[in-house]
């Protein structure tokens, strides 16, 4: 079962897409399950100010990448770099044992998020 | 059970909804509190119900009464069989054949005994048609070979096994055989006398009948071991004050069952036909999985994989925004080093790719065939849908 989180976030992505032109550009993947996730985005000051994604994956994995799009939209990278453990687990609701693979997917997203920054300096 | 509800139903190998005069015959049971066992007036009515209701099961069966014994489900049934036929070996434990594709119930089973007691055993592979061959059947038999356990149809790709050629072959050497009959009763006639099987296991819910009722066939009722001991019920076969209300409501879909069935087999041929007609004509790669011919797989059931999409996913987007249900081939497991992919499709040789895309699409009898013209469409859009969202330049 999903969560209404969840399934709000699969059934209805809001970030699906590209982003032209973007400053930063990584592809995260799961070699267990196969799950694969390409994230694009734009940085302005600091702040991540277009971002978009695309996945093939479960329902969940599909719903963590707009979870997270939609998390870091308008948001200054260095305070994505403040999120906790604790705080990144929190942000998918309440899962079920089988979809908790969502979470190394949703901190694998912030890292390579602010390590594909550190790449182009953009923090 | 409106049809409305259940036009977007395509899981009828998983369950199926009760029929309405099911509900009647359990609703009328349930006034009738008495024990069966009982000598007294009262519980005469009972008796007669439980006497006509493993009578109802039988003509289902093409066999006698004595040879039907109540259980739990399937899944009872089939340790039943396996445990009661194989325990009084322990003491000089030979070897069981059996194949990767049967369900758990069986699997389990045979493991249990492989492990506690040290029976050997032989687990055929299918082939990529989904059936086991005949003939690895016949070169997997040894002199010790104690038991055969096959089951009748697959309930993932619906594909057939070869019983009556297996039967054959055991009876030849005297070896028993069950047969797991949970996936072929209800939607094909079945004469369990001429099959010759030993023992075969049926399940109420997959004809319309409640959960947690079944029974299992045994072809010689004084030749097996009591699956629960300590009363009379069941011939002495296994214990406990009967579930009157489920075996009423297991002999109603019997009754509708026997008389239905040629009806509802070719109503399913029809769906599967139409709905592998327009498959092909989705503008996407969609390889059908196991035998889909009607003579070799029942015609309920139809196992296909659409190359690029998750059917993880797509069985999500179908039930949450279509209220449309299917099964799938493969899911996120609770472990994250680890996959759950189905074994059967794992058997057949399907690549990882295939089977993470795979579906299995079941009919019933409420299923009309303007609901399979509203599923392709449905699975067109959110497949489309889902291909768009992947789409990685």
């Amino acid at each position: 079962m999903y969560s209404e989180l969840i399934a709000d976030h699969f059934m209805d992505p809001g970030f699906v897409g590209d982003v032209e032109n973007p400053a930063l550009e990584f592809e995260i993947g799961n070699s267990v399950c196969g799950d694969r996730i390409r994230v694009q985005a734009g940085v302005t000051d600091g702040t991540v100010s277009e971002i978009a994604y695309r996945a093939w994956g479960c329902a969940t994995s599909v719903a963590t990448g707009d979870i997270f799009c939609e998390s870091v939209k308008n948001t200054a990278l260095a305070d994505i770099a403040s999120r906790t453990p604790e705080q990144i687990e929190a942000m998918l609701g309440e899962l079920e044992p089988s979809q908790h693979h969502c979470v190394h997917i949703l901190t694998e997203m912030h890292q390579s998020l602010l390590a594909e920054a550190q790449t182009q300096g953009v923090i | 059970m409106e049809m409305q509800e259940l036009s977007g139903y395509f899981d009828y190998n998983a369950t199926t909804p009760l029929s309405d005069t099911v509900v009647q015959a359990m609703i009328a049971s349930l006034s009738q509190f008495s024990n069966a066992s009982s000598s007294s007036k009262l519980a005469q009515g009972n008796k007669a119900l439980l006497k006509e209701a493993r009578q109802s099961v039988a003509r289902l069966l093409n066999c006698s009464a004595a040879q039907v014994a109540f259980t739990s489900g399937g899944s009872e049934a089939n340790n039943w069989a396996i445990k009661s036929c194989l325990l009084p070996c322990s003491q000089a434990p030979g070897h069981i054949i059996t194949t990767a594709i049967e369900h758990p119930s069986v699997l389990d089973t045979v493991r249990y005994l492989e492990r506690a007691f040290g029976f050997t055993v032989t687990r055929l592979q299918p082939q990529a048609s989904g059936a086991i061959a005949l003939a690895e059947v016949e070169a997997a038999l040894q002199p010790d070979t104690q038991l055969i356990s096959v089951m009748y149809a697959n309930n993932e790709t619906g594909v057939i096994q070869p019983v009556e050629g297996i039967v054959a072959l055991a009876q030849a050497r005297g070896i028993k055989v069950h047969v797991d009959g949970v996936q072929i009763v209800g939607k094909r006639q079945v004469d369990l006398p001429a099959l010759g099987a030993d023992f075969v296991s049926c399940s109420a819910h997959k004809f319309y009948g409640p959960k947690g009722v079944g029974c299992l066939y045994i072809r010689e009722p004084d030749q097996l071991e009591p699956l629960i001991h300590g009363g009379g019920q069941e011939m002495g076969m296994r214990a406990g004050t009967e579930n009157l209300t489920a075996i009423a409501g297991m002999a109603q879909a019997a009754q509708d069952c026997t008389s239905m069935v040629a009806q509802w087999d070719a109503h399913y041929s029809d769906c599967k036909a139409q709905l592998m007609g327009r498959l092909e004509q989705l503008p996407f790669s969609i390889r059908f999985n196991g035998e889909t011919c009607v003579t070799q797989a029942v015609a309920n059931t139809l196992n296909f994989s659409i190359d690029g999409v998750r059917a993880e996913a797509l069985a999500a987007f179908l039930d949450r925004k279509c209220g449309i249900q299917v099964s799938i081939g493969s899911a996120c497991s609770n472990n994250d080093a680890s996959k759950q992919h189905s074994h059967v499709l794992s058997a057949m040789g399907l690549d990882e790719a295939r089977i993470q895309g795979a579906l299995r699409v079941s009919f019933g009898r409420y299923t009309q065939l303007a609901d399979i013209e509203t599923f392709v469409q449905q699975l067109e859009a959110c497949t489309s849908k889902l291909l768009a969202m992947s789409e990685m330049a």
